[in-house]
């Protein structure tokens, strides 16, 4: 049903996951947050999203693995006696429930390239943007042309957004340049 | 902007009892976590980095080009382009030290690929609807013979808007952090604004 890979593939991101979650030392916390987000780059491009995967493995591994390292150079590392973190009991039954939750509907979703999935079975949208994408467009990867072609305002916005957050950080640090002139 | 001398100059720790709002914590015995000093410099020369991102600088930066140019027709795209190259240039800051990569890339730089993207993209959409199109409306640019195929229109917001956008938030993103607060050499921001 799935493949060595596959399966080695999951273990791996579970493991870092949970690791990220338990380990005291914040330099570690990152090292191995950074090897997660490689794994669910990995596991993106397995599912054949690899517009996601190289998202995910940019900012998820490379700029935020970067940025959050920056911090820590700024600021001050405790000494942990401890390597693991101790699991608070409360926190942990809230977790098992949403966990238990979200696995219960795991088998209900449709088998991954199925063609009965809603998004790939719904003929207004999904098949209209393949079989109209490069003639209404011009380009030949579907993502871009509903990105930057029938979905253009999102992206607009979006585009503000990230662009906002620049201007936000100058506000909330109190400055006007981003570098020293 | 803070040069309005109302502050001591290069003052570190903060007054008791000021109502500052920034967050600097006051050097309190009992405090656990300090902020280290902003002069100390932090960068350590290694032949070993160095030498590692001189070779995979080029090709990480020809790597986010091909994937901001080339998007449209395969996988990727502007936005993972963009970070690319942003991250390209954190990774030379941190071999070479943040300071002279901060002092080659000047603010000018940064500022006019967030901003300049920015306004690219406003002007592609802005553009057919003063003429009487519709926002971002790609085929207007079609119809008045100015491009043949609505490609290069959405090459126009891709490549001239969100990749610019994102590399220079990301850079910029990553100079303030590294600037630390209060900001290196600078006057300390006191109580009023």
């Amino acid at each position: 049903m799935i493949s060595a890979f596959e399966a080695v593939l999951f273990a791996f991101v579970v493991t870092t996951a949970v690791t990220t979650a338990l380990l005291r030392d914040v330099l570690a916390v990152i090292v191995v947050f950074a090897a997660y987000s490689l794994g669910m780059a990995l596991f993106y491009a397995f599912l054949l999203a690899p517009d996601v995967a190289m998202t995910e493995a940019a900012i998820g591994a490379g700029v935020t693995t970067l940025l959050l390292l920056l911090t820590l150079v700024k600021t001050v590392r405790e000494d942990e006696d401890r390597t693991f973190e101790r699991p608070n009991l409360p926190a942990l039954v809230v977790f098992g429930g949403l966990l238990a939750v979200l696995l219960a509907t795991v088998s209900r979703f449709p088998a991954v390239g199925s063609a009965e999935a809603p998004a790939w079975a719904n003929p207004a949208v999904t098949q209209y943007y393949i079989e109209n994408a490069f003639t209404d467009a011009g380009v030949e990867n579907a993502v871009s042309a509903v990105l930057a072609g029938y979905r253009a305002f999102d992206t607009f916005g979006e585009a503000v957004v990230v662009f906002a957050a620049g201007v936000s950080i100058l506000i909330v640090l109190q400055r006007e340049v981003f570098t020293r002139e | 902007m803070s040069e309005d001398g109302n502050g001591t100059a290069h003052k570190r720790e903060t007054d008791g009892g000021s109502d500052s709002p920034n967050f600097v914590p006051t050097d309190g015995a009992e405090s656990a976590v300090s902020v280290p000093d902003d002069d100390e410099d932090t960068y350590v020369e290694s032949q070993v980095i160095m030498s590692t991102v001189r070779v995979v600088a080029p090709f990480s930066l020809t790597y986010g080009l091909f994937l901001m140019f080339h998007g449209a027709d395969t996988p990727g795209g502007s936005f993972q382009g963009g970070a690319i190259i942003g991250a390209t240039v954190l990774m030379v800051a941190f071999a070479f030290g943040i300071e002279p990569t901060r002092a080659w890339l000047r603010n000018r730089t940064v500022v006019a690929l967030a901003a300049g993207g920015t306004a690219v993209f406003v002007l592609v959409g802005l553009i057919p609807l003063l003429a009487g199109g519709r926002f971002l409306e790609h085929h207007f640019y079609v119809d008045i013979g100015l491009i043949d195929t609505p490609k290069w229109g959405l090459e126009a917001i891709e490549v001239g808007g969100v990749a610019p956008i994102v590399a220079g938030v990301v850079i910029g993103m990553f100079f303030l952090i590294a600037a630390g607060w209060p900001p290196e050499g600078e006057t300390e921001v006191t109580g009023d604004e």
